[in-house]
């Protein structure tokens, strides 16, 4: 047992240094778009779960959140001249901000009808980009986005050495705040919750209050990570509200395992690695997509929490005991 | 505003709204019966829109329009068939069966989306209209496509309503929605209920999505702006009762004429939504629904 613990300590580290240097093996700038790309989409998605699988908020809203951040980030840069560096910090409190509004009609409404509501907030954004063409450019996107610079060093030299370290920052922030925060108080009476509504509103948790402040929180670094992704490829697209956008990072968070933060971050990096590297062949444009799908479906029907199951034995199922056992927990330490 | 201006949008508004009607019709008739939402819906209009003009116009034969909307709406009730054996019901009873069966719906519709492209092609296709010509409503004129949709909503709708009402078989499933366990002791096949029901929904999105593909061009994304429509306003109806979803489908296509003619095409969309997010910050459980667990 002893030894296993430390090994999850350690893994992390481990992983953290490879990514280090993953540079000094991946040389050509193409090579580390991906791993850039990757890492954002790292973000979003382990933002994603922890309102969708820590919370338990049937929140499908959150790609607009990053929405935002692309828009809030690069509309603030090219507009109103705000260092693109300040303008990513904006991006996430707009994010934040579009977080505690969603949060309204949330609160207020059960299953089905916050999957609806989130899911239509998401179309509301996107229909506000596309009417105020002459902003944002509509259908064509914002194009010319200043992008980050640093004590005069542009960050496009080197191969985008610059951006990969940037990137892996935001990623490496973004995760010990979600770590920090799933393990606190916080973090356990969302599970409460959860699992045993019931139990833990009797326990004195409050509801609304904390789902308020959980969507708050996943949609900073899912804003930032918008933000990051508007100053780096310079140009802000619809696209990113798409229905193909959502799939896309719901399954990152479903092949890694729900409610585990480090599963939709490799996930997110394998899936952007092969679906990435399929496009080079002829007519993979969709069938990779295609190929994302069907993953999905078989992780969902073969294998419910993801491929981080594999890696921990292959105990009896026990969730009865699990569920009982950590809304009890939250409420003995409130 | 004049009263032609009214009449025009008050036309237009009745159009939009048999089509919603049709479409969140069967989007309606899956949750009251399995309790589940079927993102896969908008797709299928779609690929019931492709396998049509395959048949009527690509092979070039000279077939009746009819005879392809039938193999059309048939091919596509089998596929609602397959995704709910395949992708629904081995997830039926579980807790978060609610939110499992949103991912597995919307990986289908993914799936199906990028297979029609690549199937298709990305060449821009469009149906010949069911009837052709023009007719004239209350000095407003429209085509004879339209009318026709017009009138068939009505007749599809009081049909489905009849089917539930009176057949064993639509007793049977309205057995299953409100009690499955209930129904099954009593000796009703819950699993061929859910098949026949996914079969009617599938149905009813392939006849929506031909009739859409003679007014707008049939692309696989055919259907997706009609289900974020179809969302709107199974929360404004609530989605307990057929009845509130088609009457909701007919007040928000004439919302929506409204709002074309007074706040412009472009906000539209985002003039609903807010009206939606307003909605329900006052009346969570719908215009006229009752609450739903």
């Amino acid at each position: 047992m002893r030894n296993s613990v430390s090994l999850h300590k350690l893994l992390p580290v481990l992983v953290l240094v490879l990514a280090l240097l993953v540079p000094l093996v991946v040389e050509n700038s193409y090579g580390r778009h991906l791993f850039i790309i990757a890492f954002i989409y790292a973000i979003v998605a382990s933002n994603w779960d922890l309102s969708l699988g820590y919370a338990g908020i049937f929140n499908f809203g959150h790609i607009a959140f990053f929405g935002i951040g692309v828009y809030g980030t690069g509309l603030a840069a090219k507009f109103l001249g705000v260092d693109p560096w300040l303008a990513m910090v904006l991006g996430g409190v707009a994010a934040s901000i579009a977080g505690a509004v969603v949060a309204l009609p949330v609160l207020r409404l059960k299953g089905i009808y916050v999957i609806l509501v989130t899911f239509a907030f998401s179309q509301l954004v996107l229909q506000v980009v596309l009417s105020q063409s002459d902003v944002t450019g509509g259908t064509q996107g914002l194009v010319r986005i200043p992008t980050i610079s640093a004590f005069g060093y542009n960050f496009l030299r080197d191969y985008r050495l610059g951006y990969y370290y940037v990137a892996l920052a935001l990623l490496v922030l973004s995760t010990l705040f979600l770590r920090r925060l799933v393990a606190s108080d916080f973090g356990m009476s969302l599970r409460a919750l959860r699992d045993n509504e019931d139990y833990a509103l009797a326990r004195g948790i409050p509801a609304g209050l904390q789902r308020l402040k959980v969507l708050i929180a996943s949609a900073f670094f899912t804003g930032v990570a918008g933000g990051f992704y508007a100053v780096y490829l310079r140009v802000a697209s619809p696209e990113v509200f798409g229905f193909s956008t959502v799939s896309l990072v719901l399954s990152m968070v479903l092949v890694g395992g729900i409610a585990t933060i480090y599963g939709p971050i490799v996930a997110a990096v394998l899936l952007t690695l092969t679906t990435e590297g399929l496009a080079h062949f002829a007519g993979m444009n969709e069938s990779r997509f295609m190929l994302v799908a069907a993953l999905m479906l078989a992780i969902l029907l073969f294998l419910p929490k993801g491929l981080a199951s594999l890696l921990t034995k292959r105990a009896p199922r026990k969730p009865a005991a699990e569920s009982g056992g950590t809304p009890a927990a939250a409420g003995a330490r409130r | 505003m004049t009263l032609h201006s009214l009449n025009a949008m008050l036309v237009s508004g009745i159009v939009l709204g048999s089509f919603y009607a049709i479409m969140a019709s069967g989007l309606s008739l899956i949750w009251t019966t399995l309790g589940i939402f079927n993102f896969a819906h908008g797709v299928f209009m779609a690929l019931g829109a492709y396998v049509a003009w395959t048949i009527s116009d690509a092979a070039g034969l000279d077939l009746w329009l009819g005879i392809a909307i039938a193999v059309a709406v048939a091919a596509v009730c089998a596929v609602g068939i397959l995704t709910e054996r395949l992708f629904v019901r081995p997830f039926y009873g579980e807790r978060n069966m609610l939110l499992i069966t949103t991912m597995t719906t919307l990986a289908v519709m993914m799936f199906l989306e990028k297979g029609i492209q690549l199937f298709w092609g990305p060449r821009l296709k469009q149906l010949r209209p069911v009837v052709t010509g023009d007719v004239t409503v209350l000095g407003v004129t429209i085509s004879a496509h339209e009318a026709f949709v017009v009138c068939l909503a009505p007749v599809l709708l009081f049909g489905l309503w009849g089917f539930l009402r009176l057949t064993r078989t639509g007793r049977a499933i309205r057995a299953v929605g409100q009690d499955a366990q209930a129904a099954r002791l009593i000796g009703i096949n819950v699993p061929a209920m859910f098949a026949i029901t996914f079969a009617l929904s599938a149905g009813a999105a392939a006849l929506t999505g031909i009739l859409l593909g003679s007014i707008r061009l049939v692309t696989p994304g055919l259907g997706s702006e009609p289900l974020i429509k179809a969302f709107i306003i199974v929360i404004f109806g609530g989605l307990g009762s057929l009845g509130g979803t088609i009457g909701a489908a007919y007040v928000i296509g004439l919302l929506e004429a409204f709002l074309i003619v007074t706040v412009g095409m472009y906000w539209t969309p985002s003039a609903l939504f807010l009206m939606l997010i307003l909605t329900l910050l006052i009346r969570p459980q719908g215009l006229f629904g009752k609450a739903v667990h």
